[in-house]
């Protein structure tokens, strides 16, 4: 694979003096061609930013940005070979449906029954044929959705800037464009950059994913990775439900480490390569919900009492309290044969191997 | 009860019917019935039922011979002069207005209404002293022709005052806040996220102008030419005082009919005449407000 985009060092302030937003500090980051690159944080992390950097809206206050290798500063967005999929869409609201998906191929000055073709062929992909001849307000957002894909992926660009495209959906809707998108993405091969404050969407659709917070990249890396191996306490929390305990250390060498559970022993954990450790010390250790399990008193890693079960169809979560106080959720797969306990039972639970974790602070 | 209930609902409109039927329908039908009545001789119509009046509109006598038939060039000359300069007046409000809204609408929100103030300033000056005003600038010894002579760009004062364009000058300093209001409503409520979405397809600025931002703000230019073109061709003051005698418009003859003319039915015939242009322009509009419109709106 070969890098579409190229970037080192590029940061973003907006305004002056005292009052000045540092929106990016610092970012480096490569995108590979073809490949569904999410950008995931929470509102003001600074990745719409980054996505308009890369669409030319805004330009950078320091550092390189390149696209195939090509460096962009200083061009506009009508300069360079990506198109942009807006949160809200959009769509020009006096031209038809027809229209929209040709604005791009009529700008860059193609022949008539090139666009023609182009747009037919935009049409079929997105499955909007019936559609044609409509005004943008005359379609449900599900179909405005396609629409705006098809009007971004018709001039063929190298990439397709996507800004929380699914925000505006209903459930049901963000699910099915979820899979829609990327049956596109492989269909025609486009580099996608995706923006989302959505983990579930980020993890079920990237290739790879750049957790951001406060304008910086806090850890990259494909959806298995993000998710199991966190490197810090924020991505931890960002992405998908877990636990966080506060651990002593019970021991630290050569064959790994512990933590002292309390009511239980010592559990093996495993922590980032580097990170050294003193026995004693108070560390933050997460455990996923659905990485422990219930099982006898006897056999159990440690033991909690139950406070409250929640019903979630497919599963059931339990809401622990350890020996010490510290709460502990248990996701629980639901089957017809299988009684919850009842609130206020004694419970033995067990650990998934390398469940639990160390993190960084 | 109900049919009681019914009764009291049609009283509530009834002072907007008096309004109506009073103050709007009742003139006009007195104008409509005066323009087919034969003048009397000091003003006023006397009632002998003639089409005397709309024949004059369009057509004159020859005053030795009376069979011979020509065109009134006179007072056509003036129908066309005032549809002209109204046509103009509002072509020149659109292209100044234009960049003028477009200025207020780009300002931060907290600064417009300073700048939408300054735009309608002039509407709270009396319209006689405005054109005054205009005239103390461009007549000979003027302001204008003072600074021009001073700058030794001139050797003889300008003829500026007493022409068509004085007449258009005023006109469109007059007319110009009606412009650039409905056109700021449209940019106002335009979506900056259509402009950059032409760019990011490759437009240039030029065509996202042409593509994206006149189509948007199409509704405010045809509801600021209908508000400039109507009261331009029914103007009165502007080409009075402009104008002086030379350049008459539509209104300055209809004044003439009931004045020094003593010819009211002639006058109300003009009148009517102002009324049917404006009402095809008024019609025009609205066959383009509908079309553009075409189709349900989510």
């Amino acid at each position: 694979m070969s890098a579409e985009i190229e970037i080192s060092g590029l940061s973003k302030v907006f305004g002056q003096g005292a009052g000045a937003f540092h929106a990016l500090s610092g970012i480096d980051l490569t995108i590979e061609t073809g490949e569904f690159f999410t950008l995931l944080g929470p509102s003001g992390c600074g990745k719409t930013t980054l996505l308009r950097m890369i669409a030319g809206f805004e330009q950078p206050t320091a550092g390189t940005l390149r696209i195939n290798g090509e460096e962009v500063a200083g061009k506009g967005p009508n300069a360079r070979p990506v198109n942009t999929v807006f949160q809200n869409y959009a769509l020009f609201p006096h031209m038809s449906v027809r229209d929209n998906i040709g604005f791009g191929l009529k700008m860059l000055g193609r022949p008539r029954a090139e666009v023609a073709a182009t747009v037919d062929e935009m049409l079929r992909l997105v499955r909007m044929e019936a559609m044609a001849t409509r005004k943008p307000s005359e379609l449900s957002g599900g179909q405005q959705q396609r629409v705006a894909l098809a009007r971004a992926l018709a001039p063929r660009p190298r990439m397709l800037l996507l800004d929380e495209p699914l925000s505006a959906l209903d459930l049901k809707l963000r699910k099915e464009m979820q899979s829609e998108l990327k049956r596109l993405q492989i269909e025609t091969g486009i580099t996608f950059v995706f923006v989302t404050h959505d983990q579930e969407e980020a993890l079920t659709m990237s290739d790879r994913i750049a957790v951001m917070n406060a304008g910086r990249i806090l850890q990259l890396g494909t959806p298995h990775e993000i998710y199991n191996t966190p490197s810090d306490r924020f991505v931890a929390g960002f992405i998908g439900d877990t636990n966080v305990l506060s651990l002593a250390v019970a021991s630290s060498g050569g064959d790994g480490v512990t933590l002292a559970v309390p009511g239980a022993g010592a559990l093996p954990a495993a922590s980032p390569a580097g990170l050294t450790l003193l026995v004693g010390q108070t560390v933050t250790a997460v455990v996923r919900p659905e990485q422990a399990r219930l099982c006898p008193l006897a056999e159990a890693d440690l033991t909690a009492t139950l406070e409250q079960t929640v019903f979630f169809g497919t599963d059931t979560h339990l809401h622990l309290r350890l020996a010490d106080g510290q709460g502990f959720i248990l996701r629980r797969q639901n089957a017809a044969d299988e009684v919850d306990p009842a609130p206020g039972d004694r419970l033995g639970l067990r650990l998934a191997r390398g469940a639990l974790r160390v993190l960084k602070d | 009860m109900h049919s009681t209930r019914h009764g009291w609902k049609w009283l509530l409109s009834a002072p907007a019917l008096v309004v109506l039927v009073l103050a709007a329908s009742g003139p006009l039908l007195i104008v409509l019935v005066y323009s087919f009545l034969t003048p009397g001789n000091m003003g006023g119509v006397a009632w002998v039922p003639t089409g005397e009046a709309w024949f004059r509109v369009f057509f004159k006598r020859d005053l030795f011979e009376p069979d011979v038939i020509t065109w009134n060039d006179a007072n056509l000359m003036v129908l066309w002069r005032s549809v002209w300069l109204s046509l103009q007046t509002t072509v020149i409000c659109a292209v100044l207005g234009f960049p003028t809204a477009w200025f207020i609408a780009t300002r931060p929100p907290t600064n417009r209404p300073f700048w939408l103030f300054l735009i309608t300033i002039p509407f709270w000056t009396n319209i006689l002293i405005r054109t005054f005003a205009i005239q103390e600038m461009i007549r000979n010894n003027g302001t204008l022709n003072t600074l021009l002579d001073w700058l030794g760009l001139i050797s003889a004062p300008l003829d500026l005052l007493f022409t068509d364009f004085a007449i258009l000058l005023g006109m469109a300093y007059v007319f110009l806040p009606l412009m650039v209001l409905p056109l700021y409503a449209a940019m106002e409520k335009l979506d900056f996220r259509l402009v950059e979405a032409a760019y990011d397809l490759y437009a240039s600025r030029r065509r996202a102008l042409w593509h994206v931002i006149l189509p948007m703000v199409k509704p405010g230019f045809i509801a600021g030419s209908i508000l400039v073109f109507i009261p331009a061709i029914g103007s009165y003051v502007t080409p009075r005082v402009l104008g002086g005698g030379r350049t008459m418009m539509l209104g300055n003859l209809i004044a003439l009919q009931f004045g020094q003319g003593r010819n009211w039915p002639l006058g109300a015939a003009l009148s009517v005449m102002l009324l049917v242009i404006v009402t095809a322009a008024l019609v025009l509009y609205l066959r383009t407000v509908s079309k553009e419109s075409g189709g349900p709106r989510g």
